[in-house]
């Protein structure tokens, strides 16, 4: 049939509602992103969504956000399409240490924010270099251009420039991925692929949030 | 299959036990109950009292999306619901809940293709499905609406929408959460309306809701709950003039309780009204047995 | 107009408009009526000899052509404004930063640890042009295509609904999740959060008033699938459509065809130069 295709039967494998929180957290990541704009903060807070998403619901849903956000994102400047591989590995990374719980406490998650930025800063300075010759854009491109200006050479200033960014933008992003995570009802856990890591007592885990109990009517 | 004057049961249910996964306590703590097709039944009960939950039963929303233990004989048209497969079940029985916003596809940009979107799920014809929300439009009067983007619409509008496009679907059975609670006075009367024509048109519906004085114009039936158990069930007039009602701490219309509120003072209705019709009729009769004039004394 | 005209009026309208449904959804315009699988693939094409044809010649003309398309499209003066800003954005910075860095003979000048070649220049010319010419593509696809149809497009070729529902959805929850969030942070500006201040103090100010509005968001997924299901979102039935698409014209097939067997030839010629 022809709804019965590769695609339809990976979501089903993945539970009924993943699919509906794929495009969340695609909005997630662009009203982060806004957020930050409007707030004049220096960072781009906008795969909060693709790592929420892969924490719980898996590798590839998560991945599935990173990879619409930016092609999204895309339409209006295309070159962001070249950093898609980024979104699509913060994903499944966050697929990965979801699985494993990372995301249960605090510190572990905070501690998560160093294999994301290395991704984002490393891979970014990467495809920048090799895609984009080196000509970083935005806020990260001020920060290129005056290291390039002050004599270093440009790979490097890459480099040494984008790692750091993406630190400390990752940290804020991870900690508000552990407080919505925290915040999600029992009841809903339960329907996410990932919830069973969340609801199982293991560890010194998030709270419950609301709890079940004052949903019943 | 159970059949009841002729008519297969509604929905029959027997000493039925739910408990939410991650709960304590039972949502619903011994139900039994059997409601007849083509009527509309009212399901009223203070928050908590199980209503939601037992609209959610009968469409298999629970358990099969809502995690839990479920104990107890359902039959729903006639089959138990394990025999259901979910799916066919939600398509097979209409339903509308409070939320008017998240009723609302959110991929379509005009309310036209919004209302035919269970007709496309389905698979129905082009040409047959244009008629059928055609018919749906005029019969709810969204003729106004239909370029417009859902998205933008009101609460009241994107409710009668929501209905419109599960009418469109036409089942035979609607099963209906509160679907006016978060709409103003007059976008409810409008709803009603809607919901009246239902039973008018010979479907079946259910009806969960606190406007006790709609409730008491249109519906057939009244099933009071209260922590999870039927406290009463019957006829409408029978229930809202019965103490079951204050038992379980709902209200009862304006009216009726106005009429209480007569008895109790000496001045007693020649009858117990439930709507505002019946309380001028039974007013106006028993001032026509009383002298001209008013008296202080 | 009477009121009376003025209903009829209106009803003569809206029965155009059901009507229309019966008819091949359409924009009014040639170019934006072909089917989007093939505006693809000619603009697909029209990239692809962009970057396997060396110099600067492909790309520059690949650029010239996507305007005219925006042109006949219809589209011209919002395609040329995004397109112009494009180049003056990225293409120009990609320009003077690959050619500062590019090195090469023979070299025009020299500014501190810059040095710039006449090879610098074209090869940063080049490649300015390359990413313009394919970033042009993109732009002018979504500029000539809405969304709704290129989706529609995948659905009658056989893709899923549940694909095509994911990015429909995920456009309108950026809207209705953005505005939810406006609201919110105008309430916080209200009570008194500082949203002006420090870096660390604004960082504080963004998690209490985000992680409501995303959970929130993330609760109504439940009852969206309860609706969405009720709607048989969950059948296994071959969807239909209530919107369609025309009918592809012979023209519109040998015009793909065409573009694609230039695309082939101009990788063919990559491969064995044949220019």
């Amino acid at each position: 049939m022809a709804t019965d295709n590769s695609f339809a039967r990976l979501m089903k494998s993945y539970g009924r509602l993943t699919i509906f929180l794929i495009p969340i957290g695609i909005a997630v990541n662009f009203v982060g992103g806004q957020i930050a704009l409007l707030l004049k903060l220096p960072l781009y807070l906008d795969s909060i969504g693709t790592i929420l998403v892969g924490a719980t619901c898996g590798a590839l849903p998560g991945a599935l956000v990173g990879l619409l956000s930016n092609a999204i994102n895309s339409i209006t400047s295309p070159p962001t399409f070249a950093f898609a591989i980024l979104n699509v590995l913060f994903g499944l990374l966050a697929g990965l240490l979801g699985r494993y719980g990372v995301f249960k406490s605090w510190w572990k998650t905070l501690l998560s924010a160093i294999p994301f930025a290395f991704i984002g800063g490393f891979g970014g300075a990467l495809i920048t270099i090799w895609v984009l010759g080196g000509a970083a854009v935005g806020g990260t491109g001020l920060v290129v251009g005056s290291l390039v200006a002050a004599g270093m050479p440009v790979n490097t200033a890459n480099f040494v420039a984008q790692l750091p960014i993406d630190l400390v933008d990752k940290v804020p992003t991870v900690l508000i991925v552990f407080a919505i995570i925290s915040g999600i009802p029992r009841r809903l856990m339960v329907k996410l692929p990932l919830g069973y890591v969340y609801l199982s007592p293991s560890g010194g885990g998030p709270g419950t949030g609301a709890t079940g109990a004052s949903r019943v009517r | 299959m159970r059949r009841c004057g002729g008519a297969v049961v509604l929905v029959s249910l027997h000493d039925v036990r739910f408990t939410y996964a991650f709960t304590e306590g039972p949502a619903l703590d011994g139900v039994t109950l059997e409601l007849e097709p083509g009527l509309l039944h009212g399901v009223v009960g203070m928050n908590a009292s199980g209503k939601s939950t037992l609209c959610a039963l009968i469409r298999g929303v629970v358990p099969h999306f809502h995690e839990g233990t479920l104990e107890g004989d359902v039959q729903v048209l006639g089959r138990d619901l394990s025999d259901w497969d979910p799916a066919d079940l939600s398509q097979t029985i209409g339903c509308v809940f409070d939320n008017p916003f998240t009723q609302i596809s959110g991929i379509k940009d005009t309310v036209f293709e919004e209302i035919a979107i269970g007709l496309e799920n389905l698979g129905v014809p082009r040409e047959a499905m244009i008629q059928r929300v055609k018919e749906v439009v005029e019969r709810l009067g969204l003729q106004a609406l239909i370029r417009k983007n859902p998205n933008e619409l009101s609460g009241g509008q994107r409710q009668k929408v929501a209905f419109a496009s599960i009418i469109a679907m036409d089942t035979d059975f609607i099963v209906i959460d509160e679907p006016t609670s978060q709409l103003d006075p007059e976008a409810s009367e409008e709803i009603f309306g809607v919901i009246d024509q239902l039973r008018r048109h010979g479907k079946s519906v259910v009806l969960v809701e606190h406007k006790i004085d709609l409730l008491a114009r249109y519906a057939d039936s009244i099933v009071v709950m209260k922590e999870g158990r039927v406290v009463m069930h019957g006829p409408t007039r029978d229930v809202l003039t019965s103490d079951a009602l204050l038992d379980a701490n709902v209200p009862p219309p304006e009216v009726t309780a106005l009429a209480r509120d007569l008895a109790d003072a000496g001045k007693e209705l020649p009858f117990m009204p439930i709507t505002r019709s019946e309380a001028y009729q039974a007013i106006s009769r028993r001032m026509e047995g009383r002298p001209r004039g008013h008296h202080t004394a | 107009m009477s009121a009376d005209q003025d209903r009829g009026g209106a009803a003569i309208r809206a029965e155009d408009f059901i009507d229309g449904f019966r008819r091949p959804a359409t924009q009014g315009n040639r170019v934006r009526d072909m089917n989007p699988i093939s505006v693809f693939l000619v603009l697909g094409s029209l990239a692809v000899i962009a970057v396997a044809v060396p110099g600067i010649v492909a790309p520059s003309t690949v650029c010239v052509v996507l305007v005219l398309i925006s042109l006949a499209g219809g589209v011209g003066r919002p395609f040329i404004g995004n397109f112009s800003r494009l180049f003056v954005a990225i293409g120009l910075l990609l320009f003077v930063l690959r050619s500062a860095f590019a090195g090469g003979t023979p070299v025009l000048f020299t500014i501190g640890a810059i040095t710039v070649s006449m090879e610098g220049v074209l090869e940063g010319l080049r490649f300015a042009l390359v990413v313009m010419a394919i970033s042009g593509t993109v732009t002018l696809y979504f500029a000539l295509i809405p969304i709704k149809y290129s989706m529609l497009a995948l659905e009658l070729k056989g893709v899923t609904p549940r694909a095509t529902y994911v990015l429909l959805a995920a456009f309108q929850a950026i809207t209705d999740l953005g505005k939810n969030a406006r609201v919110i942070m105008d309430a916080q500006k209200a009570r008194g959060i500082e949203t002006e201040g420090n870096f660390v103090q604004r960082v504080r100010a963004f998690v209490p008033v985000l992680a409501p509005v995303f959970l929130s968001a993330i609760a109504a997924t439940e009852e969206k699938a309860i609706a969405l299901d009720a709607r048989a979102f969950n059948s296994r039935v071959n969807h239909s459509h209530l919107v369609t698409l025309r009918p592809t014209p012979a023209w519109e097939v040998v015009f793909v065809a065409i573009a694609i067997l230039c695309a082939v030839v101009a990788c063919a010629g990559a491969v064995v130069p044949w220019y």
